[in-house]
């Protein structure tokens, strides 16, 4: 997880968007919390709404289906 | 703030052209009026903000601030041309701070909040609680971008600020008429066809300078040399618009004789004409066979003005070499212009100042503009 979160903060400050939902999402598979997955999935979801990748149904579907949008 | 404006000085202005004053100089020094005439004249009617080739393509986005106003100029994904107010619905952050590409949403940099290009409210993160992104609270229909009232015309973008002006079409309905066979792609030159201009003068001065051809042998003697004075026509058209016209347009020619495509279909007059008109109040105008330019004016304080100068094309291909001289020499005529805003700005100072005379030969464009000004603000006093 570690490595997780300096691959992040990495992507963080160089502004990689695209790596940044990619990372979120990572972060949101390997966890057995729903709040938490859920945090994650949110992130990655708006990184993918800004970025107008099509990654962003899936993660909307995703977070619909645990009412969260 | 209406009691810094005598409502006999307006009178004044609006009498007849052969007794009138121009508008006294508190409407050029006085930072009182000038917040006056930003709701009264610049407000409340479809001002200039900028040109659509500021957002040539789907998802540009440019920050733009009118009168202090934070705007957002964008190119929606389906290639309408919007203004809003650049701020989220959520704390009032300034959205966009730098010209960019929205690629999908225009996110807040501050909680995230996110919003269609089309200005709807998409997505609200956390806004329930960490990984919750909904609360009943919290009506995302109802929490769109806050959209200013925008027309396109002139490949220009015109903005109703109080939203409460008639149709822009309505409102210019003559104009647009009258320049119809303009009506057609026009294409801008790109960036060696635009400048911008700082001006240390009060915006109406710029617009009353470039309305009447009575100082174009004085000041533009080059210009002159071949479109003379008496070959020059008043355009007033009054409570509308005005300007002046010339017969003896000469198309500009590079090497071996080239020179920019014609408009297609034009009437025979323009093959020697040109006219040169403000859209009240801060467009100006010129249309000529063969290219056209927009000077949208910046109001930027009431001794600070920009002048965003754009040349349009026929076609989307000329010649890189012509374009560029056109520009230049676009260049000199406007900044020649300088000294003589500059100066009458200063000329504001000078407290027995009566607001001056008007030519009733020379100067009736820039009596009917003065005379719209006027009417404009003692609409907007009687209505407080």
């Amino acid at each position: 997880m570690n490595s997780l979160q300096d691959r992040l903060l990495a992507a963080h400050a160089r502004g990689d968007r695209k790596a940044l939902v990619d990372l979120y999402t990572e972060a949101a598979d390997i966890t057995d919390h729903l709040d938490t997955a859920c945090f994650y999935m949110t992130h990655a979801y708006i990184f993918a709404l800004e970025l107008g990748d099509p990654a962003a149904d899936a993660l909307y579907h995703r977070l619909k289906a645990h009412g969260r949008v | 703030m209406a009691q810094h404006i005598a409502m006999n000085t307006l009178d004044a202005v609006r009498r007849p052209i052969e007794t009138a004053n121009g508008l006294p100089n508190a409407h050029y020094v006085d930072p009182a009026v000038f917040e006056v005439e930003k709701h009264a004249v610049l407000f409340a009617n479809w001002s200039g903000l900028a040109v659509t080739a500021d957002v040539p393509e789907n998802g540009d986005a440019k920050p733009i601030e009118f009168l202090g106003i934070p705007l957002l100029l964008i190119r929606d994904q389906k290639g309408q041309v919007r203004v809003f107010q650049n701020i989220c619905r959520h704390r009032g952050m300034i959205l966009v701070s730098e010209p960019k590409k929205i690629e999908g949403a225009i996110r807040c940099p501050y909680h995230s909040w996110c919003y269609s290009t089309e200005g709807r409210l998409v997505s609200t993160p956390h806004v329930g609680g960490a990984g919750h992104n909904t609360h009943d609270a919290i009506d995302k229909s109802l929490l769109g971008l806050i959209e200013v009232r925008s027309h396109i015309w002139f490949e220009t973008v015109f903005i109703n600020v109080d939203g409460n002006a008639a149709p822009f079409e309505e409102i210019h309905a003559e104009l647009i008429a009258r320049w119809a066979d303009f009506d057609q792609p026009m294409h801008h030159g790109g960036v060696d066809s635009t400048f911008m201009l700082p001006v240390k003068t009060n915006w109406k001065l710029a617009v009353e300078n470039y309305c009447e051809s009575y100082h174009l042998p004085w000041v533009h003697p080059g210009l002159n040399s071949y479109s003379r004075l008496e070959d020059h026509y008043n355009i007033d058209e009054k409570g509308k618009y005005s300007g002046q016209g010339t017969l003896v347009y000469r198309q500009l020619t590079g090497e071996n004789g080239a020179v920019f495509p014609d408009f297609a279909g034009l009437d025979d007059k323009w093959t020697t004409g040109g006219e040169y008109i403000t859209v009240y109040p801060n467009v100006l105008l010129g249309v000529q066979r063969d290219h056209t330019f927009v000077i949208v004016l910046e109001p930027v304080a009431q001794t600070q003005t920009r002048e965003h100068i754009h040349l349009f094309y026929a076609s989307p291909e000329t010649e890189t070499t012509l374009r560029t001289k056109n520009a230049a020499q676009w260049k000199d005529v406007f900044t020649e212009d300088v000294f003589v805003v500059e100066g009458m700005q200063k000329g504001r100072n000078a407290p027995a100042f009566d607001g001056g005379r008007f030519s009733p030969a020379m100067d009736g464009p820039t009596h009917c503009f003065h005379d719209w000004v006027a009417g404009k603000v003692a609409d907007h006093i009687a209505a407080q």
